[in-house]
């Protein structure tokens, strides 16, 4: 068996090489992950999708009674349709809240008081600011928003 | 997950069964056969392989496909469709890890190594070359278009314009996230960040579920769905650790005197207040929630789209019931074997209630079919004749907002008629660029295109309109929805005739005339 493995041998000559893993890659941990994760979120509900295949300005704008055009922030009236400034700003909302979460979390580790006391803090205005600036945002673009 | 845990083969055929009930409902469940195959791999990447995901997935992937063979629909797919093909590839790497697993624990290490490269390396080389070959002669289909849409979005936009047509295909805007999920949006990443805190099996199958759904989920609107469940899976993970952790710091008992002052933590102030403010906040946001999700319903997604309702200048509200009416119409007063021509849209609706055959309906399986009736709705009367004559149409339906102000009419899909009429080979005729004006806006007016102002649709829709008057201090044959006056007026129909237009105009049916008794 083993004379027919040679065979090819003797015309071959196996190549000296000597490869290595490269030490810096590894495994990353965890939270690596998921920031990496949060960013794709960040992305993904900001419309980026939409704004690749739709390609909407970035500012709409509309013109006046006397000619001037003024710059618009939200596409009105449609769910189904942004800018891609709104995208982006209220997707930073998104993770600005769940961040908030995140860091009301890690408070109830132990930590230095004033530390504490800053991360509590903004924690708590993430989150409020968060969630109501999302509530003003849905109602300049949908003006019946939760009224019937 | 439970099967995942337990390592249970009664929990591994539940699962299987589950996954038969998805397979026999929804196309979607081939999200669900790429999923699990990728949780199965990211364990095994993780070094978290165990007898149990063995056992879970050996059984889950047999039963669950010689189950989901038994649906007409997917027959032989599951072997040969490269939508499948994960899932066998992961069943194959399991074996093989599983059984890699064995003979370590029996070989010594020297021996073990060196049988373990040759093997990987044999296997690697016969995979590829079988995956090559199976590509190449056509065994093995590649991903279809709608699956293959969703890996690359400009795909649809570029190549079938089938597919990009459906409004639920756009992908995804901010605003669609936040009216369907409002607080949850927000608590997905706290849920994300308690599961990674604490890895296990478990939790990492919800975070693949819950990355690859959200980025599904915005590729395409419908698959908000897909992301629904998963969605409130995590923010309930959120929810909960949050008050979990909270809830330990409340501090209800009764003030007492003699309270020992070493319980005080000095480096957590207010340790208290601070957990029942959070509590607080938590179940505040939890009642908008509610409030919010009712408001959504009641307005969204609770109104029957086949009876619409308006509000009228003075408050009351009419009620447009001219859908049933033209299809009730179409079912007293054709002969049971007439054929209707409609745009697929309205198949099933003409289909159930109309019991009428038609030529293409929602499942827009074939596309050179549709095409062929998308290229009679855009050519001129007499080559749509024989384009009907060829199809052996009895009768035409098309939806007509112009009077009511309707938005969602044929004129304003017609675009996309003319792009799918125009894709296939027979239609190539048919350019896109014919139907607007020079300075390029798809006008119905006097400036339109005269390709528009001739074409079988238009005649459809505006036959007789020019006559009517629509709105106050506008001339006749005035179009509410385009806000236009039409172009083209007081014009005969020389193929068709009127057969039925409802009470306000929205549907109307045309009877295909026969051909004369005498030669031309």
């Amino acid at each position: 068996m083993e004379a027919i493995f040679s065979i090819p041998f003797t015309v071959l000559e196996v190549p000296n090489l000597k490869l290595k893993r490269p030490g810096w890659v590894k495994q990353p941990s965890a939270m690596v992950m998921f920031s990496m994760v949060l960013f794709s979120y960040f992305l993904v509900t900001g419309g980026i999708i939409y704004d690749v295949i739709v390609e909407p300005p970035s500012i709409g704008s509309t013109t006046d009674e006397r000619g001037n055009s003024k710059p618009v922030a939200f596409m009105p009236y449609r769910v189904n349709g942004q800018y891609i400034m709104e995208g982006l700003a209220s997707s930073f909302l998104f993770t600005i809240g769940g961040l908030g979460f995140v860091i009301l979390d890690r408070t109830n580790h132990s930590m230095p008081r004033l530390n504490r006391i800053l991360l509590i803090s903004v924690g708590f205005i993430s989150i409020l600011i968060s969630f109501f600036m999302c509530r003003v945002f849905m109602r300049m673009k949908l003006p019946g928003y939760l009224m019937a | 997950i439970k099967s995942v845990k337990t390592g249970s083969l009664f929990w591994s055929c539940l699962c299987a069964l589950a996954y038969f009930y998805m397979v026999s409902s929804w196309g979607g469940y081939v999200f669900l056969i790429n999923l699990i195959p990728l949780h199965v791999l990211a364990l095994m990447l993780t070094g978290r392989f165990s007898h149990r995901i063995y056992v879970a997935y050996s059984a889950v992937y047999c039963i669950g496909t010689i189950l989901s063979m038994q649906i007409s629909f997917v027959g032989f797919q599951p072997v040969q469709s490269s939508e499948h093909m994960a899932a066998l590839g992961v069943f194959g790497l399991c074996q093989m890890h599983a059984f890699i697993d064995y003979v370590r624990s029996k070989l010594s290490v020297e021996q073990f190594n060196i049988l373990f490269r040759s093997i990987v390396l044999m296997g690697a080389v016969v995979s590829l070359s079988v995956a090559a070959i199976g590509t190449a002669t056509g065994k093995i289909s590649p991903w279809t278009g709608r699956f293959y849409s969703l890996l690359d979005p400009s795909y649809a936009k570029n190549n079938i314009p089938i597919i990009a047509s459906v409004s639920e295909h756009q992908p995804t805007t901010w605003s669609s996230f936040y009216f369907d999920l409002q607080m949850l949006t927000i608590m997905f990443p706290a849920g994300l960040y308690f599961c990674f805190n604490r890895l296990t099996d478990a939790n990492i199958f919800i975070i693949m579920y819950g990355v690859t759904s959200i980025y599904f989920a915005g590729v395409m609107v419908r698959l908000m769905l897909v992301l629904a469940p998963v969605m409130c899976i995590l923010s309930g993970i959120g929810v909960s650790s949050t008050l979990n952790t909270y809830m330990k710091n409340l501090d209800v008992s009764r003030k007492d005197k003699k309270t020992s002052k070493k319980n005080v933590d000095h480096t957590y102030p207010f340790k208290n207040e601070v957990a029942t403010g959070v509590v607080f906040l938590v179940t505040a946001f939890l009642i908008t929630y509610t409030f919010h999700c009712t408001w959504v319903t009641s307005e969204a997604y609770s109104s029957p789209s086949i009876v619409l309702s308006a509000r009228a200048g003075d408050g009351g509200r009419i009620i447009f019931d001219d859908f049933r009416e033209a299809y009730y119409w179409l079912r007293h007063n054709t002969p049971e074997d007439a054929k209707v021509m409609s745009w697929w849209d309205y198949g099933y609706q003409i289909t159930a209630m109309a019991n009428r055959t038609i030529l293409v309906d929602n499942n827009t399986w074939n596309n050179t079919h549709i095409s062929r009736v998308g290229q009679a709705m855009a050519s001129t009367e007499d080559k749509a004749y024989e384009i009907m004559r060829e199809l052996d149409v009895n009768y035409v339906l098309v939806i007509f907002g112009g009077l009511t102000g309707y938005s969602s009419d044929d004129i304003n899909k017609f675009l996309w008629m003319v792009r799918i009429g125009g894709s296939t080979d027979r239609g190539a005729h048919i350019k896109e660029a014919d139907y607007y004006t020079p300075q390029g806006e798809f006008r119905i007016d006097k400036e339109g295109s005269p390709t528009l102002l001739n074409c079988l649709m238009y005649k459809m829709c505006y036959y007789r309109f020019g006559e009517v008057y629509t709105e106050g201090g506008k001339p006749t044959g005035y179009d509410r929805v385009r806000n236009a006056e039409i172009g083209n007026k007081n014009f005969d129909l020389d193929v068709l005739e009127e057969a039925y237009t409802t009470e306000h105009w929205l549907v109307r049916i045309y009877k295909v005339k026969d051909l004369d008794n005498r030669g031309a």
